[in-house]
């Protein structure tokens, strides 16, 4: 028999904590928005929101997506994970790094502390890096999904370093260029080269998985990967030599190489065989909308256009936040649905499928609190936008407090599939 | 189909597609079935939606159980097939009714 991907699966040891960590995370940062709004209401570089965007990026993005990946790489790449003990380290570096790089933007501390937890962060990336082209060497699954993953594993490599230099240049400048300049650089490579391409990579195989999608066109996924990584390269070194026609040229080559992959998800929605989104799905199609309000912003900030004069800088959060907020977290609620509980079903149920009647991996959650969740974090997200859009602290406090309660429904449903103990004994 | 064949499908119908929440042969995964009296052998050829599904073992596992249910005397065995590989031209008409394809 042709092997299948849950004779690769890693250990949930490996995979599970990632999630706990993450989800935790995601709890903090939202009573972190809900008791400190003016982060999100003031020039973007500041102590409160850089904290807050490094808890997100790191402790709770990151810490998830690593966590997915360990157990989707067999998936996508049809090979077991290289090392689990290169997993365990990574995990454990970029948890403390995360606190420790958190804790001292709080206090805007450029010392000991931040270059520790920066060098750990590093560490752990090198550790997931080197997992990841590991395991992609011994597979011979030669697909686009699998060049995204290994590109975005080395954007972010580079994303961790730039950041570190970023906080040495700080304390001791050596780099002839104003802050805020690399600061775009370092998110963008971050953005751009880590998230959004690891998310094309693993989405374009699962998503069609999920929804049954045949005969998809991977050419919009050839041509995301192009536009995408030659637009970052030319971004990257036109924010250097502060060339601003090369950003411009940039930009529009990103954000076309992220409307193709769009058109690639929309094609595989439109021929879905399983007609009816289930919660986990619905969250995901909502993220992918929220997904298109970035790239506009994005494009009218960059065209100083005369009417947005006074919006640049709450739009410059507002843009952040639709990326980091909008996107990617929801998304990653999402799909949590469509991953946890089938770890957990296989690591419960294994050697009992067929023998007795058995819960299926959707019955390891409620339901009723998902759609909760949804609507909630939807509500929340909109008077979150809507507050930053218009500096009004309330609204993005009230925001921080509808989004609390959606994140505490999604920590209830995590732990919920995480302690779930066998129906069958 | 003779009839020991047509029980056997009857059989797998009672596998589910946890994904999908139909059953295996309405979803058409169930490329062929072979009894063998004389070495009480089964043999059930099945495919998956995509080649990585993370359930491919609960569905497997379950076509064999079932079998090994009803036939205690016969050995099942489930061959995995990729070639052709599964497609919508392969639901019945009541697959696609159940998954609203109409």
């Amino acid at each position: 028999m042709n092997q299948i991907a849950s004779q690769n699966a890693p250990s949930p040891k490996v995979v599970v904590p990632h999630f706990v960590f993450g989800s935790l995370t995601w709890l903090a940062v939202s009573l972190l928005i809900f008791f400190n709004p003016a982060a999100f209401t003031q020039h973007f570089f500041n102590p409160l929101l850089l904290s807050i965007t490094h808890l997100l990026a790191l402790g709770w993005m990151t810490m998830v997506i690593f966590g997915a990946l360990y157990q989707l790489i067999p998936v996508i790449m049809e090979v077991r994970l290289y090392s689990e003990r290169f997993a365990i380290f990574s995990f454990i570096l970029l948890g403390l790094g995360a606190i420790l790089i958190a804790y001292s933007f709080w206090h805007f501390s450029f010392h000991i502390m931040l270059f520790v937890g920066g060098s750990f962060v590093v560490v752990a990336v090198i550790f997931f890096v080197a997992n990841v082209l590991i395991t992609s060497y011994s597979s011979k699954k030669k697909n686009i999904e699998r060049i995204f993953i290994i590109t975005a594993a080395i954007w972010l490599l580079f994303t961790v370093l730039a950041g570190l230099t970023l906080a040495i240049n700080y304390a001791f400048p050596f780099i002839g260029i104003s802050h805020i300049e690399l600061l775009k650089l370092h998110s963008h490579a971050g953005i751009a080269g880590w998230f959004i391409q690891l998310i094309i990579g693993v989405s374009s195989k699962l998503l069609p998985m999920f929804m049954v999608s045949h005969n998809l066109n991977t050419k919009k996924l050839t041509y995301a990967y192009f536009l995408i990584n030659i637009g970052l390269i030319l971004g990257v070194v036109s924010l250097f030599i502060l060339w601003k026609y090369g950003v411009i040229i940039s930009v529009i080559m990103v954000v076309l190489g992220i409307f193709s992959y769009l058109l690639f998800i929309f094609e595989a929605f439109k021929k879905r065989v399983k007609k009816q989104l289930d919660i986990g799905m619905k969250q995901s199609a909502l993220s992918f909308m929220v997904l298109v309000i970035p790239l506009f912003l994005i494009l009218s900030l960059l065209f100083d256009l005369d009417m947005l004069k006074n919006l640049t800088l709450p739009l410059s959060v507002a843009y952040g936040s639709t990326i980091f907020i909008g996107f990617i977290s929801s998304l990653i609620m999402g799909q949590t649905y469509k991953t946890l509980p089938f770890i957990m079903w296989l690591k419960v149920y294994r050697g009992r499928i067929g023998k007795v009647k058995l819960p299926l991996p959707k019955d390891l959650y409620n339901e009723k609190v998902a759609v909760a969740q949804l609507w909630l974090f939807a509500i929340g997200f909109l008077l979150l936008l809507t507050g930053i859009s218009s500096s009004t602290n309330y609204l993005v406090s009230s925001g921080g407090m509808v989004l609390l309660l959606s994140v505490a429904l999604y920590n209830y449903n995590v732990l919920k599939i995480i302690f779930h103990k066998s129906k069958n004994k | 189909m003779n009839t020991s064949n047509e029980k056997l499908m009857a059989l797998l119908k009672e596998v589910i597609d946890p994904e999908l929440m139909v059953n295996i042969v309405d979803l058409g995964l169930v490329y062929g079935v072979t009894i063998n009296e004389d070495t009480h052998k089964i043999d059930v050829n099945l495919t998956l939606t995509s080649r990585g599904c993370p359930m491919g073992d609960m569905i497997t596992e379950d076509a064999k159980q079932v079998i090994n249910a009803n036939y205690p005397d016969y050995e099942a065995e489930i061959h995995l097939v990729w070639d052709p590989a599964w497609s919508i031209e392969k639901l019945t008409e009541r697959g696609k009714e159940e998954l609203g394809y109409f």
